[in-house]
């Protein structure tokens, strides 16, 4: 477990120290692999049996593999899109070598601070890394090839909001210890596997509070609704690559924290307190972002707007419940890392074509650029929530929790919300991938798109094509080895009964 | 020397101490002097932890006394320091509202904590008053960071919540475990750097530190 930390830190040095531009990003890109092959076999195992390091103070079971599981495979993939996406850029003048090697390393540093998200068992030091994986991705989001001045305001909202967000969740960490210190004496426990033990001794009133100051803590850096003001920001103005992982990952490891913490406030709380928090924070961002998706000019943000809808989903299967609930969760948590992140991919090659963000200016890219365009396509169905895709499946099982429950004025929301939802994606991307082509590929700057040379041109859309073959494989069939893993997590968790329903 | 810290009160005058010198901020009109507010805030928070640990006479927290004396009383405040001078145009805070408006407002914010936590759900033996106090420095430190403008008065409202939530988890716990306090102690030192340097980046892309240029993403 360690050597799957250290890798991504060696990598980051590497990145760093390496003075020929045109080999860092095959540099990163090996050391994704590494990481990956490394990784792989933890995972596995961490499955079946749970893994420690360091006295406990490391810790994996099935939930930190499955959501690590996602960190690696993402991460890998922007390291494959990245090459291209920065030859592009720097073609395009919009960056130079400096920026460049910052850019590699602080990329993986950024995938090594969510690692140690999903191996830290301390409480305390999973907060340590959730604030690391803030510092770490607003250098990131600052770098701002584009347009300088917008991503230092972004850079700035998200990491005054997220770090004012995350002191609240370490207030929260602290009343859980000191709850944990009226059971075991005066040296409390803070590692998450000593406190599910004293899980149903804990002070209910002091969990409660300790639970409130998790969720707006950690639900700010999940993206959660009233508290999700930066993530538009953030996620339009970063690189596209940052964007996918902070989409695809970063949310959902804010949110493992989340879960972390629900499994050991539930058995002393009740269920139904922590339950009946995380549904309004899901449907006040469902809510939320569906009005936004509507009405939203610009592709990147309306992709940032759907990272919030689809955060708000993912916590309403959570707080709803049941083993429904979760499975809903948790396959919501795997396709949405999927599609989104595919989508952020697609939407930095049609930006690089067309040099805008606009819905507006993009026009016709189903003729011009077949392939991207038939990619983004299925993306946007699938985010969408069209039926053959995956995300419908989850969406379809959070629905199900929810008439298991009866709360029908939540399903009623839910679902008009995806109508709504369904419409603004469809009609945003409709404009751009349809329409007649008056704007040809060769954008408004002037420059003809696509200015990569061969290899990492196909090495992107190789990944592009794998992400959208998955899309469209889970949505037709899960494979064994994801339920049982599903199946696990939900153990760890462990299921709300909500059978005795008011 | 117990029975001294016991007889004076000590405890009890420096928590008052970290509650003025958050209030006082709302005062000041110049950036120089919201540093030395600040420095004077983590030096007396420093001396708070030192104390306790005589009394209880637990080792570590001599060692968490001295890191967060060197941390929050020296390093930050030097930088800090650093990044005002660098910010050469005007050194006037500039508050969205008058310091008169702003005190009565912190007042209240200390009133409403007193009031709410009348009960004492959280009492500890030390110091019952510690703990009310840290929740005030927090909502003060927060009232900061949203009444001015300055993008240096955000990074230090920021790090008046932190030195408010310090107390208050000093108050609950006696500390955290040592690591633990060293790691949270890094980030925050960590995210002030980035912050400086984003505030610098301000200053140079927008040629103003106001925060209110930054509203060009909306919606």
């Amino acid at each position: 477990m360690i050597a799957i930390l250290l890798i991504p830190l060696i990598t980051s040095l590497f990145c760093w120290l390496l003075r020929k531009d045109r080999y860092i990003g095959y540099v990163s890109l090996a050391g994704s692999l590494v990481l990956a092959g490394f990784a792989a076999s933890l995972i596995i195992s961490s499955v079946s049996s749970s893994v420690e390091a360091i006295n406990g103070t490391l810790y994996m079971d099935a939930l930190s593999g499955y959501i690590m599981a996602m960190v690696v495979f993402l991460g890998l993939a922007s390291a494959l899109y990245s090459i291209g996406y920065l030859e592009q850029e720097l073609h395009a003048g919009l960056t130079d070598v400096t920026a460049i090697r910052r850019y590699y390393a602080l990329l993986h540093l950024f995938i090594f601070t969510m690692l140690l998200v999903t191996v830290s068992n301390n409480l305390a030091l999973m907060w340590i890394a959730i604030e690391a994986t803030t510092i770490v991705s607003a250098v990131l989001i600052g770098l701002g090839f584009r347009k300088r001045e917008l991503a230092i305001e972004a850079a700035w909202k998200y990491i005054i909001l997220c770090t004012v967000g995350i002191i609240f969740a370490l207030m929260g960490t602290f009343i859980t210890y000191y709850a944990s210190t009226a059971v075991v004496g005066t040296d409390g426990v803070l590692n998450w596997t000593s406190l599910r033990n004293i899980a149903d001794k804990l002070n209910p009133a002091t969990m409660k509070l300790a639970f409130v100051f998790i969720l707006v803590g950690y639900g700010t850096k999940a993206g959660l609704a009233p508290v999700h003001n930066w993530l538009p920001d953030a996620h339009s103005q970063a690189p596209s690559p940052i964007s996918a992982l902070l989409s695809g990952i970063l949310l959902n490891t804010a949110f493992y924290g989340i879960v972390r913490f629900m499994s050991i406030v539930s058995p002393s709380t009740g269920a139904a307190f922590t339950g009946n928090l995380l549904i309004a924070f899901g449907v006040i961002s469902i809510l939320i972002s569906s009005i936004f998706i509507l009405v939203q000019d610009n592709y990147k943000r309306l992709l940032a707007y759907s990272s919030i809808e689809h955060m708000g989903i993912i916590s309403l299967g959570a707080g709803l419940g049941g083993f429904a609930g979760l499975y809903g969760a948790l396959l919501h948590v795997m396709n949405h890392a999927l599609s989104k992140p595919l989508m952020f991919f697609a939407s930095g090659k049609i930006q690089g074509a067309y040099g805008s963000t606009r819905i507006e200016n993009v026009r016709g890219v189903l003729t011009s650029m077949p392939l991207l365009g038939t990619i983004t396509f299925i993306g946007a169905l699938s985010l969408a929530g069209a039926p053959p895709f995956n995300i419908f499946i989850s969406e379809f099982t959070v629905i199900k929790a929810g008439v298991d429950r009866g709360l029908w004025p939540v399903v009623a929301i839910f679902l008009v919300c995806m109508v709504i939802v369904f419409y603004g994606i469809l009609a945003g991307f409709g404009k751009m991938l349809f329409n007649s082509h008056q704007q040809s590929a060769v954008g408004a700057n002037g420059r003809s798109p696509l200015q990569e040379s061969r290899v990492p041109r196909i090495l992107a859309y190789a990944t592009m094509i794998i992400m959208a073959a998955l899309i469209i494989v889970l949505g037709v069939r899960i494979p064994d080895a994801i339920e049982n893993v599903i199946n696990a997590c939900i153990q760890i968790i462990g299921v709300n009964n909500y059978q005795m329903s008011p | 020397m117990q029975n001294w810290i016991e007889a004076f009160y000590v405890i009890d005058f420096i928590s008052v101490g970290i509650l003025l010198t958050a209030v006082s901020m709302n005062a000041v009109s110049r950036l120089e002097t919201c540093v030395k507010v600040y420095t004077l805030n983590s030096l007396l928070l420093s001396l708070l932890i030192a104390i306790v640990a005589t009394i209880i006479g637990e080792a570590h927290l001599y060692a968490a006394s001295i890191i967060t004396m060197l941390g929050k009383g020296i390093l930050i405040p030097l930088f800090l320091w650093k990044i005002v001078k660098q910010m050469k145009v005007t050194h006037e805070v500039e508050p969205y509202i008058s310091n008169t408006l702003s005190l009565s407002i912190s007042g209240i914010l200390v009133a409403v904590v007193y009031a709410s936590l009348k009960e004492g759900i959280f009492v500890t033996g030390f110091a019952k008053n510690v703990f009310q106090i840290s929740l005030a420095v927090i909502l003060i430190g927060l009232f900061i960071m949203i009444s001015r403008r300055k993008a240096i008065t955000q990074i230090i409202g920021l790090l008046f919540m932190e030195n408010g939530l310090f107390l208050a988890g000093f108050s609950l716990t006696f500390g955290m475990p040592m690591v633990i306090e060293l790691g949270v102690l890094f980030d925050m030192l960590m995210g002030v750097i980035i912050l400086g340097f984003f505030a610098v980046q301000i200053r140079k892309a927008f040629r103003s530190s106001d925060l209110d240029k930054l509203t060009v993403l909306k919606g």
